[in-house]
């Protein structure tokens, strides 16, 4: 550490690999903290949850009651021990409650003024934060599994809708009604997701194995479709041919720099592809146990050197090195199936969401203080608060 | 949790990390420098010929070196090279679309030959051989590849067939297949759940590697019980924890067999 930081004062090093190898340093020692604590509101499983872009201190959670929650994930009090609060909630006496399980939820990714929600009750709510009214609500025919607008987007403000229905919706929030149809899938759509480089890029992974991406400029059709053998027909049975999973594909995640899409699917896989060719880039990560019904939400780390991907597994969430495959660890401490994550850039934290209504905050372990410096310490005395010895000199004297 | 060794970046570290004592006891081999083939050679010697009558080539499934070697992305990899190269045969088993055998081409050769000693659809298969080996590196054949790539005609395609180097895929396509090897997937599945109830039954659903390797096996196994091991751990179907004690294999809930 200290080798990187003499690097970056002398100009050796480019700045970025100091933040770079410290961030690292930092998710690999990612740990349950006792002092680091979410409030805990849902009665229910937490289904989704959500980091606003901007300054990274609030986030939303949406549960299987159908209560969406806002905490503040920032330690104004000077102390160690600090607990998320909520700021706001629209729970069960709220009139405009969701009927049914929220499935997603996602912060407006320009402002916190508003958020999307989406729901099982067939209906997904654009929401005005400071009332926590709805401004705008679109129907759909069936169950909404899952949304998602554009982080990049400046042309366009769609939101794309993955519902019961094969065809993929895209909602105008200028307009307020669905404009555009996109057709191509065979099953439901589990999962959907915008490219966060190239603002006309959609991604959708649906039940009926396929995952296909989209340019929404185009009328005719998708772009692509993943294809889990790379054209190589005769590796897959007859009817197995072009799909990207063997099961159904339930989930999709760009990697920061929008340069791959990870997908995971009910075969127990999780695969890379290159997001502008479609190839599979064979990385094996092993059994990825999924047995999600509805859509995985997973994450990808940002900032770090090898980027990590944390898939939630069972019970716990496994971390993955993004392109070696290799398991790194397994974050254990819920008591029930976890749901969802989210990773904190700036203070690669992750929050963690699951069935036992808990999330759980995975804090980087801090450096224990020397044990001599503690002893040390307590030899002086009582009276004198502890001094970081860095900042102690030999002239200044105690008694005058 | 605690961690004894807290994780580490390769950016920070300065000196390897000394293997665990369990490792040196067992001489399970970690290396950095994965050797494929030689991983392949002693996976072939725990398959057991005799039972066979010598018919079959050795076969091993690719899942199996992935319980030799931690990193699963470059064994994909060289296998793909040596596939490449012309040494290498893999089939697609049935059973499952996940699992694929592996088996020297040189072997696989010289037991079809032997197979097929004394019938008519000897030259048949010494032509297809002669196609598939050197060049051909694909799973599966359909008609098309077959009439205009490879020349064969009709009868030809049906020859091939009844000697089992080709298996019905659907119609009009065929899987590469070795002849024989229904009664190995007969076993390796019967003897692969027998193995696998074994765990199950024991205390915890736990047993440690080196106690199941000295168990008594039933009827219903019919492998080497290290050939077995070396597929449940590959395919994930037990969980591996290293302890003081050496390996320990944990039944994972949420299996089908």
């Amino acid at each position: 550490m200290l080798s990187f930081l003499y690097a970056r004062q002398s100009g050796l090093d480019d700045p970025v690999r100091l933040r770079r190898a410290e961030s690292t340093r930092r998710v690999l020692s990612l740990e349950l903290n006792h002092n680091r604590d979410v409030a805990r509101v849902h009665g229910n499983g937490i289904n989704t949850l959500d980091i606003e872009v901007i300054d990274g201190r609030y986030m939303l959670s949406g549960g299987s009651d159908g209560v969406i929650v806002i905490y503040d994930l920032e330690n104004n009090s000077k102390k160690l021990q600090y607990s998320c609060k909520t700021v706001c909630t629209v729970g069960r006496s709220s009139r405009h409650v969701h009927k049914f399980s929220v499935e997603t939820v996602q912060w407006y990714p320009h402002d916190t003024g508003m958020f999307v929600s989406s729901s099982f009750d067939k209906t997904m709510k654009v929401w005005d934060t400071e009332t926590l009214k709805p401004a705008e609500e679109f129907q759909f025919d069936g169950n909404v599994y899952c949304h998602h607008m554009s982080p990049v987007a400046r042309k366009h403000s769609l939101i794309a809708v993955g519902t019961k229905d094969p065809k993929v919706q895209l909602c105008d929030l200028k307009s307020g009604s669905c404009i555009h149809i996109l057709q191509g899938h065979r099953g439901e759509i589990l999962s959907v997701r915008w490219s966060p480089r190239y603002e006309h890029i959609l991604a959708t992974a649906s039940t009926d194995s396929r995952v296909r991406v989209w340019d929404v400029r185009r009328a005719s059709g998708s772009l692509f479709t993943l294809d889990q053998h790379n054209g190589d027909k005769s590796k897959a049975s007859s009817e197995a041919v072009n799909t990207a999973h063997n099961g159904r594909a339930n989930g999709l995640c760009f990697t920061a720099d929008g340069l791959h899409l990870l997908t995971t699917g009910t075969d127990d896989r999780m695969r890379l592809w290159n997001s502008a060719t479609g190839e599979n880039t064979l990385v094996n990560y092993g059994k990825v146990v999924n047995e999600s019904r509805k859509g995985l939400k997973f994450t990808v780390s940002r900032g770090c050197s090898p980027e990590f991907v944390f898939v939630p597994c069972g019970t716990s969430v496994a971390v993955y090195g993004l392109h070696s495959g290799e398991l790194i660890t397994m974050l254990r401490g819920h008591y029930n199936n976890v749901d969802c994550c989210e990773f904190h850039t700036d203070y690669q934290e992750l929050y963690s969401g699951g069935k036992d209504c808990n999330i759980l905050a995975w804090v980087p372990v801090l450096r224990q203080p020397d044990i001599e410096d503690e002893e040390n310490n307590s030899k002086r005395g009582g009276t004198q608060a502890a001094v970081n010895p860095a900042f102690e000199d030999a002239w200044s004297s105690d008694e005058g | 949790m605690s961690r004894k060794r807290a994780l580490i970046a390769d950016t920070f570290c300065l000196m390897k990390r000394r293997r665990s004592a369990a490792d040196a006891v067992t001489g399970d081999s970690h290396e950095g420098a994965a050797d494929i083939r030689s991983s392949l050679q002693n996976l072939m010697t725990l398959f057991s010929r005799k039972l066979f009558n010598d018919s079959l080539p050795p076969v091993v499934l690719k899942h199996q070196l992935y319980s030799l070697h931690s990193d699963k992305t470059s064994v994909d990899k060289q296998l793909n090279e040596l596939r490449a190269s012309g040494e290498l045969l893999m089939f697609q088993l049935g059973f499952d679309s996940e699992a694929f055998a592996l088996v020297f081409a040189e072997d696989y050769r010289a037991k079809v030959l032997q197979g097929e000693a004394g019938r008519e659809t000897l030259e048949t298969v010494e032509k297809f051989l002669d196609k598939l080996i050197p060049g051909c590196s694909d799973l599966s054949f359909n008609k098309e590849k077959m009439l205009k790539e490879f020349l064969f005609t009709d009868s030809e395609i049906t020859q091939l067939v009844k000697s089992g180097v080709l298996t019905v895929r659907d119609a009009g396509s065929w899987w590469l297949s070795i002849p024989n090897s229904g009664k190995f997937i007969k076993y390796f599945i019967k003897g692969r759940k027998a193995v696998l109830g074994m765990v199950k039954k024991s205390k915890y659903g736990e047993i440690l590697k080196t106690e199941l390797e000295g168990r008594r096996t039933t009827s219903h196994v019919k492998f080497q019980m290290k050939y077995h091991i070396h597929d449940i751990v590959g395919a994930e179907l037990v969980e591996c924890i290293q302890t003081t004690s050496g390996t320990l294999l944990r039944y994972v809930d949420g299996n089908i067999n």
